[in-house]
């Protein structure tokens, strides 16, 4: 095949789900470089044991990226980043199973009393997820209007910005320390093996086994 | 002159082709259709704009969303800019051209304009090469145009070529018998479109165990074509999903033999930009390029005519096309006369005529980027 001397490219997130998706790609024959481990390190790319695959470490959302305009070939991404991206570019092929938690829709406890969601037109929502949010509640007629956050979402409505917001969820002990119940869940969230649309099409060999390594590494991983 | 940096801007997605890359498209699009013409597809040009409810119809209904509109100041009616030139072609079969012998082929080259572009592709002005093969519902016109896109980019230099097979309908027919309301349908379609195996498998409560089984095997069958087929064939299909799953394997055979050397990947679940087709569709990828070069498969003409064709899209062929060699340019200093001008081009040369008289020609023909001067009678070529 041509151009196999192009590198794969595996995107990886930086943060929580990192430290669980490592055993995975560990047992699914991929080691990084010693700096991959080193907190001091400055690198943002990583060599790995497999000569024609370089590890790259960036941002939950930004591996959506990566992936979506090919510079990665493969990725690991939440399902709800996926979500929110919603883009014909990137395919989630494999459930791997780590990262759970939930998309919800909280509110604050005393709100939930009263509120009757049928009567709304119109409501204002704090979210890190605007487009899932917009289309959750278009799908039930109803408007949103959201202001984007990028983190501690639960303030929101203590300091009276809006009264709802859409976040994950996992415990929900950030929720209850802020006052919040949870009124709905929007979707089940894990995280999934992302994979380029065209790097599927055009190297469906080599994609198609580290799909499968993916795959047994789970399995292992589970059993 | 203080405006005129603001006067330079262009709405997204547009944007000016300059010199070289705009001959270099317009240049391959002619050979494309040139290519087309000879397998004996005939070039129509439809026009630019139509009446919006002629062409937004049926399959057009699909484009609805993607579609300039403005209003006909003479007739007071809606018309649509062409979001698609397919749509068109199709009209054209069935209305002019309803008498002639079927199969028809036609081709055609043409700027289209869409409301919104993607985020690989934020073109909302492109050109369209295409060819459609109206009248013909067997395996073998699929083969037709497929070869025919093949060998017609490969002619026009555009290397390691390969080809997705779809069949978009296939997990329609597979669900036939499943009671989905429209957000199920709408949940199962996003994740058969991004691959998603385990959100297909969240749903074999509402689907139930044959059709959860189908779908995964298709979605298993997703990689090099070969192997997803006798994936496939392992399937336990009835009527119309078994025929369609017998056109594939044909439409595979087809071109299998056709082009030993094209590469052929599969997949049966993928349904996004396929809205309107009715059977075996097809992407056009090149190694090497992000996103398809074009697109193309069954559908249906109107009036009961099943057709196939296909479509490239320019910006995405010249990404993949290679840089052809600039004519060699020779300048021509003040004085030389029209004749000599006239024959040089004749010997294949782009002359670049002094239109005064300057001192020092050599510096005027680097100046102004030709590669040649003409010096006492002779062509002398500057370092």
């Amino acid at each position: 095949m041509a151009n196999t001397e192009q590198k794969l490219v595996l995107a990886l997130p930086k943060g929580r789900i990192l430290d669980e998706v490592m055993p995975i790609v560990r047992a699914a024959g991929i080691d990084p470089e010693a700096d991959f481990d080193n907190p001091k390190s400055r690198k943002l790319s990583f060599a790995t044991n497999v000569a024609n695959l370089e590890i790259i470490r960036v941002r939950s959302f930004d591996v959506a990226t990566f992936v979506a305009y090919g510079a990665a070939h493969l990725g690991v991404a939440g399902l709800d980043v996926l979500m929110e991206f919603d883009n014909a570019e990137i395919y989630a092929p494999l459930d791997l199973g780590i990262g759970y938690c939930r998309m919800s829709v909280a509110e604050p406890q005393e709100l939930s009393g009263e509120d009757d969601p049928a009567t709304w037109s119109h409501v204002r929502v704090a979210t890190k997820y605007p487009e899932i949010t917009k289309k959750h509640f278009a799908s039930r007629g109803v408007q949103a209007e959201c202001i984007k956050l990028n983190g501690a979402m639960e303030l929101a409505p203590v300091m009276g910005l809006c009264s709802r917001i859409v976040d994950l969820v996992s415990t929900g002990a950030t929720l209850k320390a802020n006052g919040l119940v949870e009124v709905e869940t929007i979707a089940e969230i894990t995280s999934r093996l992302a994979v380029n649309r065209t790097a599927m099409k055009t190297r469906p060999t080599e994609i198609g086994h580290w799909i499968k390594r993916f795959e047994e590494a789970i399995h292992a991983h589970a059993s | 002159m203080n405006d005129l940096p603001d006067k330079a801007l262009l709405p997204i997605g547009m944007e000016d082709g300059l010199p070289p890359q705009a001959a270099e498209e317009a240049r391959l699009a002619e050979r494309l259709v040139y290519e087309f013409g000879t397998w004996g597809y005939g070039r129509v040009k439809p026009p630019l704009m139509e009446f919006e409810e002629n062409l937004l119809f049926g399959n057009g209904a699909a484009m609805a969303t993607q579609t300039f509109r403005v209003q006909d100041p003479l007739s007071q009616r809606m018309l649509a800019l062409r979001p698609d030139m397919t749509l068109q072609v199709a009209r054209i079969a069935r209305s002019r051209l309803s008498r002639s012998p079927r199969p028809l082929r036609l081709a055609y080259a043409g700027q289209v304009a869409r409301t919104k572009g993607s985020p690989l592709r934020p073109e909302r002005q492109f050109g369209q090469v295409g060819a459609e093969l109206i009248g013909a519902g067997g395996p073998a016109a699929d083969v037709e145009v497929i070869l025919m896109v093949a060998e017609s980019l490969g002619r026009a230099g555009v290397r390691n070529v390969s080809i997705d097979l779809g069949l978009p309908t296939l997990a329609g027919a597979v669900t036939d018998g499943c009671d989905l309301d429209d957000a199920q349908r709408r949940r199962l379609r996003a994740a058969l479109d991004h691959k998603d195996r385990a959100a297909v498998a969240a749903m074999s409560g509402v689907l139930g165990e044959t059709a959860a089984r189908a779908l995964d095997v298709m979605l298993e069958s997703v990689g090099p074509a070969r192997e997803g087929l006798e994936k496939l064939a392992a399937l336990d299909l009835g009527g119309d999903a078994a025929q369609q799953r017998v056109h594939l394997a044909r439409v595979m055979d087809g071109v299998e033999a056709g082009a030993p050397d094209l590469s052929i990947t599969l997949d049966p679940v993928e349904t996004r930009g396929f809205e309107y087709h009715t059977g075996v569709t097809f992407a056009v990828f090149a190694q090497g390029v992000m996103g398809e070069l074009g697109r193309g498969g069954r559908y249906s003409a109107g009036e009961g005519e099943e057709a196939t064709g296909l479509t490239l899209f320019m910006d995405m062929v010249m990404q993949a096309a290679p840089k052809s060699e600039q004519p060699k340019t020779v300048f021509l200093p003040w004085g030389v006369t029209a004749a000599k001008a006239r024959e040089l081009r004749g010997e294949g040369w782009r002359t670049v005529s002094a239109l005064e008289h300057t001192d020092d020609a050599q510096a005027e023909a680097r100046r102004l980027n030709c590669g040649y001067v003409l010096v006492d009678g002779a062509i002398r070529q500057l370092d």
